[in-house]
C-alpha cells in the first residue's frame, strides 16, 4: 500500500504549518491560504492532501448499483457532529432526520489503530527521511481533526442532542427553491472575512436528481441550483458535498456538473464472485467497492494535483473501520506498481472499462 | 520580464505588442485537464507592466481572491491594477439573469454594462482592452432561465466591441459537455467567432507529475482588413506543458526538460 | 472557374427571370466563406465601377462583419467608398441588431452610402423594403439593377424561422430590379435541412470542401478542426451551376488561403472529382438471388473436386484414366462426341476437366501450405 505521493516539495513546505493548527478544532491548514477538514475517513483525508478545503464543493457520482455513496455522507456527517460543527442534511426521502441514526460513531482508535500498521510499513519503504517528521507530526496533531468511525455502531446521542441540525427533504418542494433557500440561510452563518474562523457549516445533499424528486426533470433548475450553491460557498467556511447519479441526466448536464466540482469523487460497486477479479486484486473478499478520485480541489492555485493513484478500494477493516487502499495488482503484465499509468489507476486489469467513467 | 516568452506566447504573437487587438481567442477544455491556466497567462501578458491595456474581468468559476492568490504567484498584483484602472473585476459568481423583464434581458444589461466600461476604460490613448470571460457554460446556466440563445447574442454583440473599439475577447468554455450533442450550436458559434482556438485537454497516457497535459494552438486567422504579417494565419501548433505556481513549462512532446 | 461564378454574378439574369443567386457554403473546419465573399465583392465592385456590369450598383447586407471591415478591406484593393459613393450601399445589421445598445456610438460616420438598421434580424419584411430602398436610391427606379450581398445567412437563421428567410431570399431575387444575390452559410451550425433549402433556392452553389475528410464521414465538427493539422487552410473549392437547360455544371479548383486572402488553382492531383454525378447513371443489374427452382437445381451438380464417397480412395474424374486404375472400367473420352452427347441427353450440366499432366496429382485435402516453412 502506498502513499500518495501527492505534493510537490513546494506544496510540502507550506502544510507543514500544520503543528500551528488553528484556534478551534477540525481545522488544519493547506497551502495557499486555503483550511482543510476532514472527510471523515482518514484515508481520504491523506489522499486528498489533508481533507476538504473550505469553501469547496464536493460532487460524488453514485453508482445505482452500489451505497458506497452513503459512507461517505456518513462519515462526513459525522465528523461534523464530533467536531461540533453545524449540519444542513437535504435527501429525496420523506423523513431525512431518520438518516441520522445511521450515522457511525467514532471508535475507540487507541486499542485497536486499525490503519496504522500497514501504513507504517509501506511508510517505511516509500517516503524519504525528512518527511517522516510530518508524517508524525500529523498523527499527533491528528485526534481533534479527525476520527476513526465504527461503521456499525450509530452515533452517540450526544452528538445529536441540541446539535444544530437542519434536515430537508428535496420531495416537499416540486422546485428547488426551498433547498435553496435552506443553504442560503444556513451558509450566511458562516461569512468568509479576514482570517480568523468561527464556525464551520457542514452541507449534505444525497442523490441530488433522484428521480422521486418533482424537479428531477428540469435540468437547467438543478445547474443552476448548484451554480449558486457553488458560488455561495466560495465566500463561506464551509463545505457542500453533494452526490448525484449521473446516469439520471444528460451527459452534458453531468459533465456541466462534474465541472463544477472543486473535488471530483466516484464510487463503483464490485462484482460478487469475479474469479477474474478475485486473482488480479489481492485481498479481492475485504473489497466492497471502488472510489474513484477524478478532481482534486484546487483553490488559490493553478497547479494541478497529480495522484499517484486514482482508483482505490473501500474495505471495512475489522469489519468496522472505512478504509482505502490502492489497489494492490498480481503483477500479471510485469507492471511493477511503481511506474504511474501501470499500477493503481486499475488499467492493467481487464475490468478496466467497468471502472473507469 | 520578457525573457518568459514562452511557445504559447509565441503561438499567440507576443513576441509583438498587442497581437490580440481585435481578436477573438476561444479556450476549451475538459474535467480531466483544466485551462483556466491559460487565462492566468493572458491576464498577466495584458496587464504587463510595459504597456497600458486594460483588461475587463467576467467571473463566473472563481471569486476574486482566488484571481488575486494565483497572479501574485505569477508576479502580477491584481489589486494593485484594480486602482490603477487597469483591471475591472466583475463579480458574476450570484448574477440571475431573469432579474431583466422589461423586455431588455439581463445578458443586454450585462453587455451595456461592459459596453460603458470599454468606453470609459478607451480614454488612454493606444490602449488595447481586453475582455475576458472565465466560464462562458456558467454564463449559459445563468442566463437559461431565459433563452440559451440570448447568450450567442450576447457573444454577437462582444464580437461587435472587437470591431468598434478594438477588443479582444478572451473565452472560456469547457468542451466535453458539448461531445455528446449532435450540433452544439453554441460552441460551434463560438468556434466561429473565434480567430484562435486553444485547446487543453490529458495527454493520452494520463497525467503525469511531470506533463500536465497538451494544448493544440489553432490560429484561423480571420481574413482581416489590417495588413499584418502573413506567419501566423492558418497555423496550428501542439504542445505540452507542466503547471507551476510561478509560470508554465511548454515544450514540444519528448522534449520536457525533466 | 471562381471567374465564372463572378461573371454569372456580374451579369445577372435575363429579363422576366429570376436573378441569379450564389450560396457560399463554409464549415468549421474550413471557415472561409468570408474570403470568398470578399474576393466576389472586390471583382463586382470593380466591374461596377468600370461600368462592366449590368447592375449599376450594389447593395451589401452585413451581420457577421462590421461595416468598417468591408470598407476597409475594399480600400486595400483600391476601391475607396466615400460617404457619397453612388454605386454602393451597406446596411449594418451588425452592430445593434436586437437593439442592445441605448445610445448611438459616436465616431462612426454615417454618410448616405451606410445605413445602420436596428432591431433587423427579427423583422424580415422590414429588412426586405430596406434593401429595396437603398437599392432604388442608388439607381433609381427605373429598369438599372442592382446586385446585393449578404454575408452571412447564420444570424438571420437564428432568429428567424427557416421559410421565412429562404422566403426573403426569393423575394429579393425576384424583385425585377435585383441582378444578382449572394450569401454564405455556415452549415454546420444549422440542421441538414437548412443547407437543402438554402440549396433549393439558389442557382450556384460553392462549397468549401478541405483536405483530410474525417475519417469516420460526419464526426464532431469541432474534433475535425483539431485533426486537420497543417492542411488547414487548404481545400477544395466546388461549384455547382444550374445551367438553363437543365445540366448541372459541376467545377472544382484547389483553394489556399493566406492573409491576403484566397488564392485559387487548378487542381494538381489527377484525382476525378465529379465522382459525385457517376452515382447518376444507374448500375448494371446483376441478380445474386436465386430461385427456388434454380437453387434446387445448383445443389444437384456434383462438382469433380468434392469428393464422392467416403472410405473409398479419391477418385476424380478427369477426363483420363488415372495411373492408379488404368484398368478399371473408365471409359476414355476423346472430347466431342460425349460431350455433346450429354448435352442433347439432356441430363444437365457437367464439368469436364483434363489433367495437364501425369505429374498433377489429384485433389486432396491436404493442405496445400503444409510444407511451407515459416
Amino acid at each position: 500500500m502506498a502513499a500518495p505521493n501527492v505534493r510537490t516539495s513546494s506544496f510540502s513546505r507550506n502544510i507543514s504549518v500544520v503543528s500551528s493548527s488553528p484556534q478551534i478544532p477540525g481545522l488544519k491548514c493547506g497551502p495557499n491560504g486555503t483550511t482543510f477538514i476532514s472527510t471523515g475517513i482518514r484515508d481520504l483525508d491523506r489522499i486528498l492532501g489533508g481533507g476538504y478545503p473550505l469553501g469547496s464543493l464536493v460532487m460524488v457520482m453514485e453508482d445505482p448499483e452500489a451505497p458506497h455513496h452513503m459512507d461517505l455522507l456518513r462519515t462526513f456527517m459525522s465528523q461534523g457532529l464530533v467536531n461540533s460543527q453545524p449540519l444542513l442534511y437535504a435527501s429525496p426521502s420523506k423523513d431525512p432526520r431518520g438518516f441520522l441514526g445511521t450515522l457511525p460513531n467514532p471508535g475507540s482508535s487507541k486499542e485497536d489503530k486499525p490503519i496504522a500498521p500497514d501504513l507504517d510499513q509501506g511508510e517505511s519503504l516509500r517516503i524519504a527521511w525528512q518527511y517522516r517528521k510530518y508524517m508524525e507530526n500529523q498523527k499527533s496533531s491528528i485526534d481533534d481533526y479527525s476520527n476513526d468511525f465504527d461503521m456499525r455502531k450509530p452515533l452517540e446521542r450526544q452528538f445529536l442532542a441540541g446539535r444544530p441540525i437542519d434536515c430537508v427533504s428535496l420531495l416537499d418542494s416540486s422546485d428547488l427553491s426551498v433547498a435553496q433557500d435552506h443553504c442560503a440561510t444556513f451558509l450566511t452563518k458562516f461569512p468568509r472575512n479576514s482570517s480568523n474562523i468561527a464556525s464551520i457549516g457542514r452541507i449534505a445533499i444525497q442523490s441530488f436528481c433522484s428521480p422521486l424528486c418533482e424537479y428531477s426533470d428540469k435540468e437547467s433548475e438543478m445547474l443552476s441550483f448548484i451554480r449558486l450553491l457553488k458560488s455561495m460557498l466560495m465566500v463561506s467556511n464551509a463545505v457542500a458535498i453533494v452526490t448525484f447519479p449521473p446516469s439520471m441526466l444528460s451527459p452534458s448536464s453531468s459533465t456541466r456538473l462534474q465541472h463544477m466540482a472543486d473535488t471530483l469523487l466516484s464510487v463503483k460497486a464490485i462484482p460478487d464472485g469475479d474469479k477474474e477479479l478475485e486473482k488480479l486484486l489481492t485481498g479481492y473478499k475485504d473489497i466492497n467497492g471502488f472510489l474513484n478520485i477524478h478532481k482534486v480541489a484546487r483553490i488559490n492555485t493553478q497547479v494541478p494535483v497529480i495522484l499517484e493513484a486514482k482508483t482505490f478500494s473501500m474495505s471495512l477493516k475489522k469489519r468496522r473501520f472505512l478504509a482505502l487502499e490502492c489497489l494492490n495488482q498480481a503483477p500479471v503484465d510485469g507492471s511493477s506498481g511503481t511506474s504511474y499509468g501501470t499500477s493503481g489507476s486499475c488499467s492493467g486489469s481487464s475490468k478496466s472499462g467497468a471502472l473507469d467513467f | 520580464m520578457d525573457r518568459s516568452v514562452n511557445l504559447l506566447d509565441l503561438a499567440l504573437g507576443f513576441d509583438e505588442p498587442s497581437p490580440l487587438r481585435g481578436k477573438v481567442v476561444l479556450i476549451e477544455d475538459c474535467v480531466e485537464t483544466s485551462g483556466s491556466f491559460v487565462l492566468h497567462q493572458m491576464m498577466k501578458r495584458v496587464l504587463s507592466p510595459h504597456s497600458s491595456d486594460a483588461l475587463i474581468f467576467l467571473a463566473f468559476a472563481r471569486p476574486f481572491s482566488h484571481y488575486d492568490r494565483v497572479l501574485r504567484k505569477l508576479g502580477c498584483n491584481l489589486s494593485t491594477q484594480k486602482t490603477n484602472n487597469r483591471l475591472v473585476f466583475v463579480d458574476m459568481l450570484m448574477m440571475k439573469c431573469s432579474d431583466g423583464d422589461d423586455n431588455v434581458s439581463g445578458v443586454a444589461k450585462l453587455f451595456r454594462e461592459i459596453q460603458g466600461t470599454v468606453r470609459k476604460l478607451g480614454n488612454v490613448t493606444n490602449r488595447n482592452i481586453t475582455v475576458m470571460v472565465d466560464d462562458m457554460s456558467l454564463l449559459e446556466i445563468a442566463a437559461t432561465n431565459s433563452n440559451s440563445d440570448h447568450v450567442l447574442d450576447f457573444l454577437h454583440y462582444c464580437h461587435t466591441l472587437t470591431c468598434e473599439s478594438n477588443c479582444s475577447l478572451v473565452t472560456l468554455n469547457h468542451e466535453d459537455i458539448y461531445s455528446s450533442m449532435e450540433r452544439p450550436a453554441y460552441l460551434l458559434q463560438m468556434v466561429c467567432l473565434a480567430d484562435i482556438v486553444i485547446k487543453a485537454e490529458p495527454l493520452a497516457s494520463g497525467l503525469a507529475n511531470d506533463v500536465h497535459g497538451q494544448l493544440t494552438v489553432v490560429n484561423k486567422g480571420m481574413i482581416s482588413s489590417k495588413s499584418g504579417k502573413g506567419s501566423s494565419r492558418n497555423k496550428l501548433q501542439n504542445f505540452q506543458f507542466r503547471i507551476k505556481e510561478n509560470g508554465i513549462e511548454y515544450f514540444y512532446p519528448g522534449c520536457s526538460r525533466s | 472557374m471562381a471567374d465564372s461564378i463572378f461573371r454569372k454574378l456580374r451579369d445577372g439574369g435575363e429579363e422576366g427571370e429570376l436573378a441569379p443567386a450564389l450560396t457560399i457554403e463554409e464549415t468549421v473546419v474550413s471557415p472561409f466563406a468570408l474570403d470568398v465573399s470578399c474576393y466576389l465583392l472586390a471583382n463586382l465592385s470593380s466591374s461596377i465601377l468600370a461600368g462592366k456590369s449590368k447592375s449599376e450598383g450594389l447593395v451589401l447586407v452585413t451581420f457577421s462583419r462590421s461595416p468598417s471591415f468591408y470598407l476597409q478591406f475594399l480600400k486595400q484593393k483600391g476601391i475607396v467608398v466615400s460617404s457619397s459613393s453612388k454605386w454602393i450601399r451597406v446596411l449594418d445589421c451588425y452592430t445593434d441588431p436586437l437593439g442592445w445598445i441605448d445610445q448611438p456610438s459616436t465616431g462612426v460616420t454615417e454618410g448616405p452610402s451606410l445605413v445602420k438598421l436596428n432591431k433587423c434580424v427579427s423583422d424580415l419584411k422590414r429588412l426586405f423594403s430596406s434593401v429595396i430602398d437603398a437599392g432604388r436610391e442608388m439607381v433609381g427606379d427605373g429598369k438599372t439593377r442592382f446586385s446585393v450581398a449578404i454575408d452571412s445567412v447564420n444570424e438571420l437563421l437564428r432568429h428567424s424561422s427557416m421559410p421565412l428567410v429562404s422566403g426573403l431570399l426569393t423575394d429579393l431575387r425576384s424583385h425585377a430590379q435585383v441582378s444578382s444575390l449572394f450569401w454564405s452559410l455556415n452549415t454546420d451550425l444549422h440542421q441538414e435541412k437548412v443547407t437543402n433549402a438554402l440549396e433549393y433556392i439558389s442557382t450556384m452553389k460553392a462549397n468549401l470542401e478541405p483536405f483530410c475528410p474525417s475519417p469516420d464521414g460526419k464526426r464532431n465538427a469541432l474534433e475535425n478542426l483539431f485533426l486537420a493539422h497543417q492542411d488547414f487552410g487548404k481545400g477544395r473549392f466546388h461549384v455547382r451551376f444550374k445551367l438553363r437547360k437543365g445540366r448541372v455544371r459541376v467545377m472544382s479548383e484547389e483553394y489556399h488561403v493566406d492573409q491576403t486572402g484566397i488564392n485559387l488553382s487548378p487542381i494538381s492531383s489527377a484525382e476525378s472529382v465529379i465522382a459525385a454525378t457517376k452515382s447518376l447513371i444507374p448500375k448494371v443489374h446483376f441478380n445474386l438471388q436465386l430461385s427456388e427452382k434454380e437453387r434446387v437445381e445448383k445443389e444437384k451438380v456434383v462438382l469433380p473436386f468434392e469428393h464422392q464417397d467416403h472410405g473409398k480412395s479419391t477418385e476424380i474424374y478427369d477426363g483420363r484414366r488415372t495411373l492408379a486404375d488404368g484398368k478399371t472400367e473408365a471409359t476414355p473420352l476423346s472430347s466431342g462426341e460425349l460431350q455433346a452427347d450429354v448435352v442433347s441427353s439432356g441430363k444437365g450440366g457437367e464439368i469436364i476437366y483434363f489433367r495437364d499432366s501425369d505429374d498433377e496429382h489429384p485433389d486432396s485435402d491436404e493442405d496445400p501450405d503444409d510444407d511451407l516453412d515459416i
